[in-house]
């Protein structure tokens, strides 16, 4: 019986300095999966490989495979490394992808990575058809987290809340104007996500002309004069501070100026800077909102605790998914046994047929055609109430009654209904799958008959 | 039949309500799509109860759709300003994806029609000269879609100002995420201000005309019409600051907040008016007779 095994690392196990040693590049991965393919008991696997986590997903003969897996990742991996196998292994591929065991709960990149990282085993010619539908049940488990609960709502670092902030005051960036004051990262991070998101001018001032011509370069915006600011403040959007000064740049009187002139239309600053750089009675003026870093870090820490108390949801679906899943497992088990009864009946019917007819002599073809749908109907009937059941079961325990009962486990080739042909065979390379007899049979992984 | 359209268009919305509302809590894609749904398909029965009560009375105008032969109850009022909002917001709705205004008006939709049909209210007569005005029937149907749009703007800058003050005080609220942005808010409470502003000004215009068809006289003194004209008013005023001084944002959704309830006041002194009263209105601003 073939098992899932998970083998690797993650952020709760070892510190970046570890991660970083282990980490496989874009370039080393087809040659890593290769080594995994090689591996007599691993039928199929993807190497999952991000900042926060290594980790191989292999479908094996056994679970002792883990230990050549648990080898190759190398001795610095293999002391700290897990091995998860079966049940465990696909909830934890299933709380990977939904982002649950995420460092930031929630974060979006992990689906992603996962798909892709499973998109390059199958270019490799190491998952087949059993890794493909494990990923992605967990990659529609995932879907179903982000899409019913907030987990993955409310931005949780400092320059995205920024970003979400002017988003829920001014709405849609385009055609707003940014005013980048200093050359902070979280401000240039910020300036760049708007710009990103269609803002379509990015102003970029400095006490330094030349530093502000450096830095207008790198971000893709336009240089300005820091005298220019109140006129800026007449025409910009978004403003972002981030410089040393001492003293405010911003004051009220200046933004209240200002935003007669601009007929009241709605003005965001974020200070990043510390000491800060907006007075913050400008919050006061209508139509005009200032967030400072304490501002942002308090409502990215709301967001985090609100993706937090949604991690119960989001791992009451990851269980749905995971029992739908198995049942799909079921369901597909029952049809092999539903079609290897049918033949086995129908194979028994037509000797009798063929038995009888040569008993009874010289008879008309009308004669033979009754004989003949005699036979089919009492295997039709004989086998109605059964194939209601399995079907209606979805396989299960009733399945491999059926193929005990029956005899059916010697006759035919097993999975040959179900049989798919893996990714990468078209391209002349074979696949994974086709160095083991019955990988890539559809025959499921997890012996999870009778979880509901 | 038509009541039992509209008590089924009634259990319609009260399912979009509870759709919107389990939205708040659980934000659930398909929760908006069924509550989207069963708005439309409450509005549809709606309106069909509104043609089959037309039918019933013979086609005798159209300010009689709904009204009886010759007399209206308040009930039949507020269920033609239910279905109006519901229509504007279904509207508004296609365009700018409001889902949080829906679990704001689905329920008001509910509690207005509930009281509308469900208790019994009184028959006014329609005075006989206005029973074919057509000045009448241009009156109660831009008074409703007058109402409507001010409704959905009161919903609106009730939304603003709430999520102004989360914004202000940096200290966003559980749903702040399913708000939308103050700038959306405030830009389509402004043109749902505009709107209600003129459907008022031409509903107080044909009120006058039919209140002068009735009784002689254009702008007969009662709180209704009182009511009405500081409503217009206060909306002439909202208009011309943002024009002129640039107003909007939390101002201009108090302004509007203000004019709405007016605007309630003007209902409630049609509904308080005397029956025998000269005044008594067929609809908002229009006279009867006792």
């Amino acid at each position: 019986m073939p098992v899932l095994l998970c083998i690797g690392l993650s952020h709760k196990q070892v510190p970046i300095a570890v991660r970083e040693q282990l980490a496989v590049s874009a370039e080393d991965l087809p040659r890593r999966l290769a080594r995994l393919r090689a591996m007599p008991a691993v039928r199929e696997a993807m190497l999952l490989s991000t900042c926060n986590r290594i980790e191989v997903f292999a479908v094996a003969d056994a679970r002792t495979a883990a230990d050549d897996v648990l080898r190759d990742l190398g001795p610095l991996a293999a002391e700290h490394a897990l091995i998860r196998v079966e049940e465990e292994a696909l909830l934890h591929l299933f709380r990977v992808a939904a982002s649950l065991d995420s460092m930031v709960i929630g974060e979006a990149q992990i689906q992603g990575q996962v798909k892709e990282a499973h998109e390059r085993a199958q270019e490799a010619g190491a998952s087949g058809a059993a890794l493909a539908r494990v990923v992605s049940a967990a990659l529609s488990a995932a879907k179903r987290v982000r899409t019913e609960t907030a987990i993955a709502r409310g931005a949780v670092s400092i320059s995205s809340v920024a970003v979400q902030m002017a988003h829920k005051v001014l709405g849609d960036p385009s055609g707003r104007a940014v005013l980048l004051i200093g050359a902070g990262e979280m401000a240039q991070l910020a300036a760049r996500e708007l710009h990103a998101g269609g803002a379509s001018e990015l102003l970029v001032a400095n006490r330094s002309a030349a530093t502000a011509e450096a830095l207008a370069k790198e971000v893709g915006g336009i240089a300005v004069g820091l005298a220019e600011l109140p006129a800026l403040l007449e025409r910009v959007d978004v403003v972002l501070c981030s410089t040393a000064a001492q003293q405010p740049l911003v004051t009220r009187d200046l933004v209240g100026r200002a935003s007669k002139v601009r007929r009241f239309r709605p003005l965001f600053f974020i200070d990043l800077a510390v000491p800060r750089n907006v007075d913050p009675a400008v919050n006061q003026l209508e139509n005009v909102y200032v967030y400072d870093l304490d501002d942002l870090e308090r409502v990215a820490a709301q967001n985090r605790d609100l993706r937090e108390q949604e991690v119960q949801r989001a791992e009451a679906i990851v269980r749905e998914e995971i029992v739908a899943y198995a049942r799909a497992k079921q369901e597909r088990a029952a049809v092999p046994v539903l079609a290897r009864l049918r033949a086995q009946a129908q194979a028994l019917a037509d000797a009798e047929v063929t038995r009888t007819l040569a008993l009874l002599g010289p008879l008309s073809e009308r004669q033979q055609r009754s004989v003949r749908s005699m036979a089919a109907a009492i295997v039709n009937k004989l086998l109605h109430r059964p194939t209601a059941r399995l079907r209606g079961e979805q396989g299960g325990p009733l399945a491999d009654a059926a193929a005990e009962l029956f005899g059916l486990q010697d006759g035919g080739d097993p999975g040959a209904p179900e049989r798919e042909d893996p990714p990468g065979a078209a391209s002349g390379e074979p696949p994974a799958a086709s160095r083991h007899p019955q990988a890539g049979t559809g025959a499921d992984v997890l012996p999870l008959t009778g979880r509901k | 039949m038509a009541t039992i359209l509209v008590h089924i268009a009634l259990v319609a919305y009260a399912a979009a309500a509870a759709a919107y509302l389990s939205w708040l809590v659980r934000p659930r894609e398909r929760l908006v799509s069924a509550g989207r749904a069963l708005l439309f398909a409450g509005l549809l029965l709606h309106l069909t109860s509104f043609a089959a009560a037309a039918s019933l009375s013979h086609g005798e105008g159209l300010a009689r759709a709904g009204f009886g032969s010759d007399a209206w109850k308040g009930g039949q009022l507020f269920s033609l300003l239910a279905a109006a909002t519901v229509a504007g917001y279904l509207a508004l709705d296609l365009r700018y994806r409001l889902p949080v205004a829906g679990a704001f008006v689905a329920p008001v939709t509910v509690a207005v029609m509930v009281p509308a049909h469900l208790v019994h209210s009184g028959t006014r007569a329609i005075a006989p000269e206005l029973t074919h005005s057509s000045a009448l029937a241009v009156h109660v149907f831009s008074a409703a879609a007058g109402t409507a749009a001010l409704a959905l703007a009161f919903a609106l800058s009730l939304l603003y100002l709430a999520s102004e003050k989360q914004l202000k005080s940096k200290h966003p609220g559980r749903l702040f995420a399913r708000l939308p942005s103050l700038e959306l808010i405030d830009r389509v409470g402004w043109q749902l201000s505009v709107w209600g502003f003129v459907f008022l000004s031409v509903a107080i215009a044909t009120g006058s005309l039919a209140s002068h068809e009735a009784s002689g006289s254009a702008f007969p003194i009662a709180p209704k019409q009182g009511f009405a004209v500081l409503a217009w008013a206060l909306l002439a005023g909202l208009i011309q600051a943002r024009l002129v001084a640039g107003w909007r944002g939390r101002r201009l959704a108090l302004l509007v907040v203000a004019g709405f309830l007016l605007l309630i006041g003007t209902y409630a002194g049609l509904l308080a008016a005397p029956q025998h009263a000269p005044a008594a209105a067929a609809a908002l601003l229009a006279p009867g007779r006792g």
